[in-house]
């Protein structure tokens, strides 16, 4: 990955900038919402090979902000939302996709069941992914 | 199956802080824009962007669904970004994207 950075600081422009966006794992909370309101459920188990991953994605990012050419200048982690309108849809979607990264394990299933079950009619299951947005720019 | 990704269009509003578009980063290069789910997010603030990816499957759908207006602005490339097909100095602002 590093050599990639280093790629990619090869074909920007004096003064360009690199953004560095990506999703971290830190047991994202599986909630209810509705129009007005929301409550979490359970959180969502990480699974190892990508928490590995965050880990080295983490330590290039660092790498090139030391020696590789770039100056890091700001950085913030922030939500986002992915929504399905039943927790059968985020699990098939869960399975589907992301298999090898996160599972929803029992009790956090049941009692996003339940809360789905009772909660306002337009209430939908969602999970609040974070996600880390880090810019740098090259250094002369 | 539907699933409904950032409606709040948070991932949107941070990007744009971030990309210091009205400074004149108009050149991006979107480095793993897969479909282009977030390309479209930002392309109409760019002057160019490119968009490489390995994916074939999802660079068919993000050429499949760049809007016409776009067609002179974004384009997409199959390529490896420990292999850029591009000279020194083409573009003000890269986009590394990951996604799981």
């Amino acid at each position: 990955m590093v050599h990639a950075l280093n790629e990619i600081r090869g074909v920007l422009a004096p003064d360009g900038l690199l953004i560095d966006l990506r999703p971290l794992l830190d047991r994202w909370p599986v909630e209810v919402a509705w129009s007005d309101g929301y409550q979490e459920a359970g959180r969502a188990t990480d699974l190892e090979e990508p928490r590995a991953d965050d880990e080295a994605a983490n330590v290039a990012m660092t790498h090139i902000a030391g020696t590789g050419g770039f100056a890091r200048e700001r950085q913030e982690t922030f939500p986002v939302f992915y929504y399905w309108n039943t927790p059968k849809e985020m699990q098939e979607y869960i399975a589907e996709n992301w298999d090898d990264v996160i599972r929803i394990d029992e009790p956090a299933s049941t009692d996003l069941r339940s809360l789905w079950a009772t909660a306002n009619a337009d209430a939908r299951v969602r999970l609040r992914m974070k996600l880390l947005i880090t810019r740098y720019r090259i250094s002369q | 199956m539907t699933v409904q990704i950032d409606p709040e269009g948070t991932e949107s509003k941070y990007l744009h802080r971030y990309a210091e578009f009205e400074r004149g980063t108009g050149r991006v290069l979107e480095v793993g824009c897969g479909d282009a789910r977030l390309t479209w997010q930002y392309a109409n603030a760019a002057r160019q962007v490119t968009g490489i990816d390995l994916e074939t499957d999802d660079l068919r759908v993000a050429l499949i669904d760049r809007p016409a207006n776009l067609a002179q602005r974004v384009s997409f490339a199959r390529a490896d970004a420990v292999h850029l097909p591009f000279k020194s100095g083409s573009f003000d602002l890269a986009v590394f994207a990951w996604s799981f």
